[in-house]
């Protein structure tokens, strides 16, 4: 297990070009040994790209990959010590479960005894041991990828498991245990595990840390708790959350309030040094309050549809250009024409030019 | 409707099996006639309509000073030549095709494709313009009318066959495989040869089966590039005419020249429906 650092890290796949395109542009980031990390954004925003430089199965045009400090920019991929699970299960389908999960340690010239000792262990954790025997081309999906998990989880020098989108083929309901399962993976071994995915909730159920990446650039870094109640840019703000945030174009009229449309919300950031036109108000959906009246922060608007999710419900209303969705719990009375919606100022955030002040 | 499907289906599959196996019957009886009954009309039915007769395949076995033409020596010939120059230009074939379609070539303008295409266009000639560079070289270096000789040209005729079907099916064997083996600690000879190769067996087995196909039923570079000292058998079988044809004795070759392509396809065919690749990744 080692930490691991991208130093400068930017990759172009036509660096000869005289305009390269970058699919990764130039960062730095690093990876704490025992983390759990989501790298999570778009598809093609670079984060299947920025996995290969880890493993070594693609060199960056720039920037160092560094293990414990050591330089493995150019280290080949089979002495990195990294393992790698892909979006679809990559198995030898014409070697056994057992010989599948023995591989790895084959390769490495391990004793027989250990490998032995090894593999049933992990199989045992995996509920493959039933299947040691079978080939591993007749098995399910998911028992296939459980196969691509475990090559990795057999070798105790692992710097860390890449997962690249790995549960895409996986039922919703064994996507929940295998996750879950990862986790204890996770706490058993202290294994760095850094699993990419562009499903937001994959990644805020599984990660301790989560990288939110925008083409080819990492936007913001932080907790579940902290991309959602201060997402740094809009693109997190709507990409994060479910629904995405409201954003709104406003203009600030003094240091703590700003106006939309017609409406004057006070806000808890100060904008008094704040010299762009390009201003929005964004709120999360779940902050958003029904209110009995008038009053401080509240919009009355037109209601446009409530739709019950069970667990909450989801009003979509709007005035003039404004339109906002807000959650609240399904209890809560809502009318059936007008409503009164509070944006509470602790919970506005402001962004100049797409980011966060 | 289903079975009016199902009869129209079984329709074709009969008639289509009565268009491939017609003419083996027909050269089966043929073996079995003499002069009189094949040149005297139509006849099918053995002992009832024409008297079999060995004389047919006889002449198969006896050596020239009994009037025959011995095929033994010549047969073994053809197996030989045919079965190396074939697994060379699969060992090599797939090696190539291998690197065409994992890494990037690139010379100026051309690239992998071209690389392809080159080999592919080595079928795509007339045999007969290659003949006399194939003559002249033979003849240089010492290989003309020799068996070397016949597997060095065979192997540069069967290689692209077998490049260009290997690289088709290397582009379709994700590559998420060798990064895997990668990934696990194999170098790239190790990844190839214990990870990619394996599975690779059925269409190495197809590439084959052509090789197999096109090397045994050459007659032109077989009848230029040899005279005395080795003769295959497609050379040896023409050397059966004569004045009068000998319909019997050219049935009775041609039913033994066929055999050995039989027995690989049913060998063959059980691998091909046996292993392949979909159960690697998805």
């Amino acid at each position: 297990m080692a930490k691991i650092e991208l130093n400068n890290i930017a990759h172009s796949y036509n660096p000869n070009d005289p305009n390269p395109i970058f699919a990764l542009k130039e960062m730095s980031l690093s990876w704490a040994d025992g983390g759990r990390y989501a790298l999570l954004g778009p598809s093609g925003c670079g984060k299947t790209t920025m996995l290969n430089i880890m493993s070594g199965l693609v060199t960056p045009s720039h920037g160092k990959v560094m293990f414990d400090q050591k330089d493995v920019t150019r280290t080949i991929t089979e002495e990195r010590n990294i393992a790698q699970v892909f979006q679809f299960p990559v198995i030898y389908g014409t070697m056994s479960v057992y010989e599948n999960l023995a591989f790895p340690l084959k390769c490495r010239q391990t004793p027989d005894d250990q490998i032995d000792k090894k593999v049933k262990e992990v199989a045992e954790i995996l509920n493959l041991h039933d299947f040691l025997n079978n080939r591993a081309k007749g098995l399910t999906a998911d028992q296939k990828q459980l196969i691509s998990l475990g090559r990795g989880l057999v070798r105790e020098d692992v710097a860390a498991i890449l997962m690249d989108e790995p549960l895409t083929v996986i039922d919703p309901d064994l996507k929940f245990r295998l996750r879950r399962k990862l986790k204890e993976i996770n706490a058993k071994y202290k294994t760095t595990l850094i699993y990419v995915t562009h499903d937001q909730n994959e990644a805020m159920t599984f990660a301790d840390n989560i990288i939110v990446m925008d083409e080819g650039e990492v936007v913001q870094a932080g907790s579940p708790k902290d991309l959602f109640e201060k997402p740094q840019t809009t693109f997190v703000g709507y990409f994060i959350g479910s629904p995405a945030m409201n954003l709104y174009e406003c203009k600030a009229d003094n240091s703590n309030q700003v106006s939309l449309g017609s409406n004057n919300i006070s806000v808890q950031t100060n904008l008094v040094s704040t010299n762009t036109s390009n201003l929005k108000l964004g709120i999360r959906s779940e902050y958003i309050t029904v209110e009995q009246s008038s009053g401080p922060n509240t919009i009355h608007a037109d209601i446009i549809e409530v739709e019950d999710f069970g667990n909450y419900k989801l009003i979509t209303a709007q005035q003039d250009l404004i339109r906002i969705k807000a959650k609240v719990k399904r209890e809560q009375e809502v009318p059936s024409e007008k409503v009164f919606l509070k944006f509470p100022a602790e919970h506005c955030c402001i962004y100049a030019d797409n980011k966060l002040i | 409707m289903p079975k009016l499907y199902t009869f129209l289906k079984y329709f074709c599959v009969i008639l289509w099996s009565c268009f491939v196996i017609a003419p083996f019957l027909w050269a089966i009886s043929t073996s079995f006639k003499d002069f009189n009954s094949v040149t005297g009309g139509a006849t099918y039915i053995p002992w009832l309509q024409f008297e079999p007769t060995l004389d047919g395949w006889s002449v198969l076995f006896k050596p020239g000073s009994q009037g025959g033409i011995n095929i033994i020596g010549p047969y073994f010939n053809s197996i030989f030549v045919t079965f190396t120059a074939s697994f060379i230009s699969i060992a090599l074939g797939t090696l190539a095709a291998y690197a065409l379609s994992r890494y990037t070539f690139k010379a100026g303008f051309v690239q992998n494709n071209d690389i392809t295409f080159f080999f592919i266009s080595q079928r795509i000639m007339p045999p007969v313009v290659l003949s006399i560079p194939f003559f002249i070289f033979l003849s240089t270096i010492g290989l003309l009318d020799s068996l070397a000789g016949l597997i060095l040209v065979y192997i540069v005729l069967l290689m692209p066959i077998a490049v260009w079907i290997m690289v088709d099916f290397f582009n379709r064997v994700p590559k998420e495989i060798d990064e895997t083996a990668l990934i696990d600690g194999c170098n790239p000879f190790q990844a190839f040869f214990k990870v990619v190769l394996p599975n690779s067996i059925p269409g190495m087995i197809v590439a084959g089966l052509f090789c197999i196909i096109f090397g045994w039923i050459d007659f032109f570079f077989a009848f230029i590039l040899t005279f005395t000292n080795v003769q295959l058998l497609p050379v040896k079988i023409v050397a059966l005419n004569s004045s009068i044809t000998p319909w019997w004795s050219l049935s009775a070759a041609a039913l033994v020249s066929v055999a050995p392509l039989i027995i690989v396809a049913f060998i063959v065919e059980r691998f091909l429906s046996k292993g392949n690749l979909t159960g690697a990744l998805k």
